[in-house]
């Protein structure tokens, strides 16, 4: 399983660093003296990991909820308790690992000044791939194609594609201008495509030497 | 591409249905591919299959496992033939670009004539998993080993990326099947020229992309019409 990602608050959630350090599986029964609201924030955040994992495992053809609470290590009214169905939890772990590999990918470009922009595209695409390779399961996750009956997973998809294309479009022409329109999408999506394909090989090596070549790639045709 | 374009493995006649066995079980295969690409690849029985296909279930399980074999099979076959018929529409056309744009064009006919199988081709591959999608793996790098023919016009020191082949291959493929999910398999068309600078562009660079996109978009604004309306 992958690790236990230890986010950010949000808005609607507490703070699992208030836990302090924590093993990436279930908490331990009975009394342990942890606020009921931390040990929910812990289940959900296993129960997204799960989805992940079980994802790499499984595959969206044969992926099952039982799978899911299985390897987070939680009953199945837990489950039901936080989500409504298994999509509903593939769709807040795709949104959370979406959200994790964009502010990635912004932290790394903003290292670099605004003029340097092949830096800045080469940082950002070197921070992304290195995102991927550390988690597989979450790069499987983020870029295989969900089942397009699944609107709102298949509409997440769309969505980190678009914001992607928007960064790369940013970077590499200041006005946000590319001498094609649309052709950012297309670079996105065959890239999505190439590290979906090195994703499922389950190797992360593989994901790894991707990083040159994706560079390459996306800027020669600009 | 019809159905009967899959070349049979067997050909005795089956006593329950008067039809060959290579009948019977092309016609699962080809009934398989509709289901799924109609219904989605989870959804899909082999009840249904059986409704496209018209055989009985004793049929179906005699010549595959289950659905997932049935599928796997199917595609094999059918990805296949598409190669096929995507390299011989490439070997047809004067020199590596028209022979991309020929290949592109015969692969769009394709989907917007068989939008169901193509879902299930481009799509639903892609839910179903193994061992399915190591023959869409399989299909994809044939594919990307014709478009590196273009490696023999490039002066070694600027030879693009090892994975450029696999890299045009997934642009297109996202194409179609942004298409197909939108229910609007035609939209296909208008990517053409998109296409052509993506894959020009991986090999040879700006200039070339640019005058590639150029050379699709007179095409299709001059024989849209004639493109488009030979889908079958």
């Amino acid at each position: 399983m992958t690790r236990l990602r230890l986010v950010a608050s949000t808005a609607t959630g507490p703070n699992l660093a208030e836990l302090g350090p924590v093993a990436p599986e279930r908490l331990p029964p009975g009394r342990h003296g942890l606020p009921a609201h931390l040990v929910r924030t812990h289940q959900r955040q296993r129960l997204l990991e799960a989805a992940a994992t079980a994802l790499s495992e499984q595959g969206y053809g044969r992926l099952t909820a039982a799978r899911v609470t299985e390897l987070a290590g939680v009953s199945s009214r837990t489950f039901y308790q936080h989500f409504e169905d298994l999509w509903a939890c593939l769709l807040a772990a795709y949104e959370t690992e979406a959200a994790l590999l964009c502010a990635h990918l912004e932290n790394a470009c903003g290292a670099f000044p605004e003029g340097d922009r092949p830096a800045r595209a080469r940082a950002g695409i070197g921070a992304a791939i290195d995102f991927l390779a550390n988690e597989p399961a979450v790069a499987r996750l983020l870029s295989a194609e969900p089942p397009p009956q699944v609107t709102a997973l298949a509409a997440a998809r769309r969505d980190l594609a678009k914001r992607l294309g928007t960064r790369l479009r940013a970077v590499l022409e200041p006005g946000g201008a590319t001498p094609l329109p649309g052709l950012e999408r297309r670079l996105i999506g065959a890239a999505m495509a190439l590290v979906a394909a090195r994703a499922a090989s389950g190797d992360p090596q593989r994901l790894r030497e991707l990083e040159p070549e994706l560079s390459e790639l996306l800027l020669a045709s600009l | 591409m019809s159905a009967d374009a899959v070349p049979a493995r067997e050909a005795t006649a089956s006593k329950d249905s008067g039809l060959s066995d290579a009948e019977v079980r092309q016609g699962a295969m080809e009934g398989t591919l509709i289901a799924v690409g109609e219904a989605g690849y989870r959804e899909a029985s082999v009840r249904a299959i059986l409704e496209h296909s018209g055989g009985h279930r004793a049929q179906f399980y005699k010549h595959f496992e289950s659905k997932e074999d049935c599928f796997a099979q199917a595609y094999a076959a059918w990805a296949d033939r598409l190669c096929v018929d995507l390299l011989e529409a490439a070997a047809s056309a004067p020199g590596w670009e028209a022979g991309v744009r020929a290949a592109l064009i015969e692969l769009f006919r394709f989907v917007a004539g068989r939008p169901a199988i193509a879902r299930a081709l481009f799509v639903e591959v892609q839910i179903a998993g193994e061992p399915a999608l190591s023959r869409h793996e399989a299909a994809a790098e044939r594919a990307a080993a014709a478009l590196d023919s273009a490696r023999a016009e490039i002066e070694p020191e600027r030879e693009p990326p090892e994975a450029t082949g696999i890299f045009v291959v997934g642009g297109i493929e996202s194409c179609i099947c942004e298409a197909l999910t939108a229910g609007d398999p035609a939209r296909v068309w208008d990517t053409l020229p998109e296409l052509m600078h993506l894959a020009a562009g991986s090999y040879f660079g700006k200039e070339a992309a640019e005058a590639a996109f150029e050379e699709a978009s007179a095409l299709l604004h001059r024989d849209r019409a004639e493109l488009t309306g030979a889908a079958r």
